[in-house]
């Protein structure tokens, strides 16, 4: 992480790149040469990957048979916890933007398939399309005021929002009176548990493929300059109000499509996927997983998914003591208490556990890397 | 105008309990840099204890109050230790995640513990069915409990800020950390007291506000903790009367509405609503805080490069 922040932050100002002397424009050549080397070097691990999660559904049905189902629904899950995941780390991990949120956007984007699709008929991608626009909208709404408000006050005020998004949709659900927002008229096929998995295995391929780009393009290397410093990225001629508000929006568009597919994957939308639970689910996927990280959004979003998993393995009602715990009640407090280890003990999160073995594996290679540039 | 009248003093009333989390959300806030948003937790918390007392070995109200406090204080001090402590360091953002975390944290052991507590039931008070009739306007025993409270509670912070050297060298280490500790200052020994001294603020305002409720579980406070936080930002983040203040404009606002817009609706929306009231609150809210960032009462950022 260190050695990308020095290698990419300093980069001269918008000069046009004849006006540069010939040094810098050559040495600018070798880092990027050498910063494309080090992502082609990822490329045979993700493709691999790739592979063998497009053939996970029929290794599953081979080894478990019955239960396969359920657990291909979960890993589906994950993918959803991904795009969330990363979305929440663009603004918070990357730009930097202290903001609670992101909660807000995922209720909505639910609520907004769900409104099109079953009270307005229309087809599944209006749907879609229309519920990440909404989110961007509000994405700017919301980014608008960030940009003077900052620190202490804007964690609040975004936490507010999710409180409020919560009562609002609530109030849409009584005065219609119903109890959640049922999606019964998904199109056929992402009904199906393995046409699902393929659609978000397609969904997060191309997100990740395209944000891993977006962000090591000027506009990543601007959000991880206002990370480091504002008032330095704002010296160097970055426009800090217009990459923060790209920031609001690039997030809110991501988790609005998480939240309609969170909506999709589980047919209906409630008011609790916008709650303070939820936020804290998000935080925790990256805190876990690792601020400013993209592996790192991913490794938490796994963590996340998973952990109902183990928990499901504890004997429920468990006694301790006097005490029966329903397992499913614990849940939300097992996030939070990890949440709170991890700030603690781990600030730095999974991904740099794997950063940190990668470094000491090719130590020479990457201190010969940091000379040349 | 009576009902104006009779609103506006409910507006005080619950502006008080308001102003008094605000208080304690400050008073963390100025001195240790915390984001408190485990305040509603730690208030609900301690009145969850009290009902506890109240119910199970059938304690006398006074006696379960003052136990309720001890164990607040208690709580603040291991919360201090065990979790402020280690974070204090970290970015405001990171502790304000791990306060957010901790008050989950809070409930779930709480629910856990006290399983009775999970959904709400009666909070018993000897202030019940007591009321004074003053010319034509009614007020509760526990109203005037709650005014009475917040007012003392306010001149006594006050004072012991300003007048005991404990209180000054507290608002020293708000001011600046490492000149205060170089001035011989126990800092640790000053978050302590923060920390306890606003954990026992949110149980006050936890109790008050289950006895004014007559109802009580382990969430009741969550509603009311946003509300606390606009009325602490209102009033800067940075002072105690501004915070009081603060929560004061939020209760009136909140009740003035709620009689404004009683029974009225646009179209098929019930503008009445508490979730529509929230909405304006907050929008005022946003306002305030584009208007003037720095809060009603604040003073000007300064943004250190």
């Amino acid at each position: 992480m260190n050695i990308q922040k020095t290698t990419l932050v300093p980069l001269p100002a918008k000069a046009p790149l004849s006006d540069r002397p010939h040094s810098v424009q050559h040495s600018r050549w070798r880092a990027a040469l050498w910063s494309y080397s080090r992502t082609g070097r990822g490329w045979p691990a993700a493709l691999g990957g790739l592979v063998l999660l497009a053939l996970l559904p029929t290794i599953y049905d081979q080894l478990f048979g019955s239960s396969a189902g359920f657990e291909l629904h979960r890993i589906t899950l994950i993918g959803i916890f991904i795009l969330a995941a990363l979305a929440q780390n663009i603004l918070t991990g990357y730009a930097a933007q202290p903001s609670l949120g992101n909660a807000a956007f995922f209720g909505m984007g639910g609520y907004m398939l769900a409104w099109l699709t079953n009270d307005l008929n229309q087809p599944y991608w209006i749907g879609i399309v229309v519920a990440m626009l909404v989110s961007a909208v509000l994405g700017i709404i919301v980014g608008t005021p960030a940009l003077r408000i900052s620190g202490a006050h804007l964690a609040i005020a975004t936490l507010g929002l999710v409180f409020l998004t919560q009562s609002l949709l609530d109030l849409w659900d009584t005065t219609n009176g119903r109890q959640s927002y049922d999606l019964n008229n998904l199109p056929q096929f992402l009904t199906d548990d393995h046409a699902l998995y393929f659609t978000i295995l397609v969904v997060v391929t191309i997100i990740l493929f395209a944000l891993n780009h977006l962000l090591r393009s000027r506009v990543g290397r601007a959000w991880i300059a206002i990370r480091d410093s504002e008032a330095a990225a704002e010296a160097f001629g970055v426009n800090v109000t217009h990459y923060k508000l790209l920031a609001f929006v690039v997030s809110a568009i991501l988790t609005g499509l998480a939240g309609a597919l969170y909506a999709t994957w589980g047919t209906t939308a409630t008011s609790t996927m916008s709650s303070v639970d939820q936020t804290i689910a998000f935080l925790t996927m990256i805190v876990i997983g690792g601020l400013g990280s993209i592996l790192g959004s991913i490794l938490g979003a796994i963590f996340v998914g998973f952990l109902p998993l183990l928990l499901g393995q504890l004997p429920s009602p468990l006694m301790i003591g006097p005490m029966q715990i329903q397992i499913s009640t614990l849940t939300i407090g097992v996030y939070a208490l990890l949440l709170l280890l991890a700030l603690i003990f781990f600030p730095n999160g999974l991904s740099s556990l794997l950063e940190r073995g990668r470094t000491l594996v090719a130590g020479h290679v990457v201190r010969r890397g940091e000379t040349q540039s | 105008m009576l009902v104006f009248l009779q609103v506006t003093l409910a507006g005080l009333v619950t502006g008080s309990l308001y102003g008094l989390l605000a208080l304690g959300i400050v008073l963390v806030y100025r001195t240790t840099g915390v984001l408190n948003f485990a305040y509603g937790a730690i208030g609900a918390v301690c009145a969850c204890f009290m009902y506890i007392l109240l119910t199970g070995p059938h304690l006398n109200f006074w006696l379960a109050c003052i136990l309720a406090l001890l164990f607040a204080l208690v709580l603040g001090i291991v919360l201090e230790r065990s979790f402020a402590r280690p974070v204090l360091e970290a970015p405001i953002f990171t502790k304000a995640i791990a306060t957010l975390a901790l008050s989950l944290v809070l409930q779930t052991i709480a629910q856990q513990v006290w399983p009775q507590l999970t959904s709400p039931v009666h909070f018993p008070t000897p202030f019940e069915g007591h009321a004074l009739h003053i010319g034509a306007i009614y007020l509760s025993l526990i109203d005037l409990t709650v005014l009475a409270v917040t007012a003392l509670l306010m001149v006594g912070l006050n004072l012991f800020l300003t007048h005991t050297k404990l209180g000054i060298a507290m608002r020293a280490t708000a001011d600046g950390l490492s000149a205060s500790r170089l001035m011989g200052v126990p800092v640790g020994l000053i978050f302590l007291l923060a920390w306890s001294l606003s954990a026992l603020v949110a149980a006050i305002a936890g109790i008050l506000m289950a006895s004014e409720q007559n109802i009580i579980d382990v969430q009741f406070m969550n509603p009311i903790l946003l509300l606390a936080f606009v009325a602490a930002v209102l009033g800067g983040l940075d002072s105690l009367p501004g915070a009081l203040i603060g929560g004061l404009l939020v209760g009136l606002a909140d009740n003035l509405l709620a009689l404004l817009l009683a029974g009225h609706s646009i179209g098929a929306l019930p503008i009445s609503d508490p979730g529509i009231r929230e909405m304006l609150i907050f929008g005022g809210f946003i306002l305030v805080l584009l208007l003037r960032p720095q809060g009603l009462l604040g003073r000007a950022l300064l943004r250190r490069v």
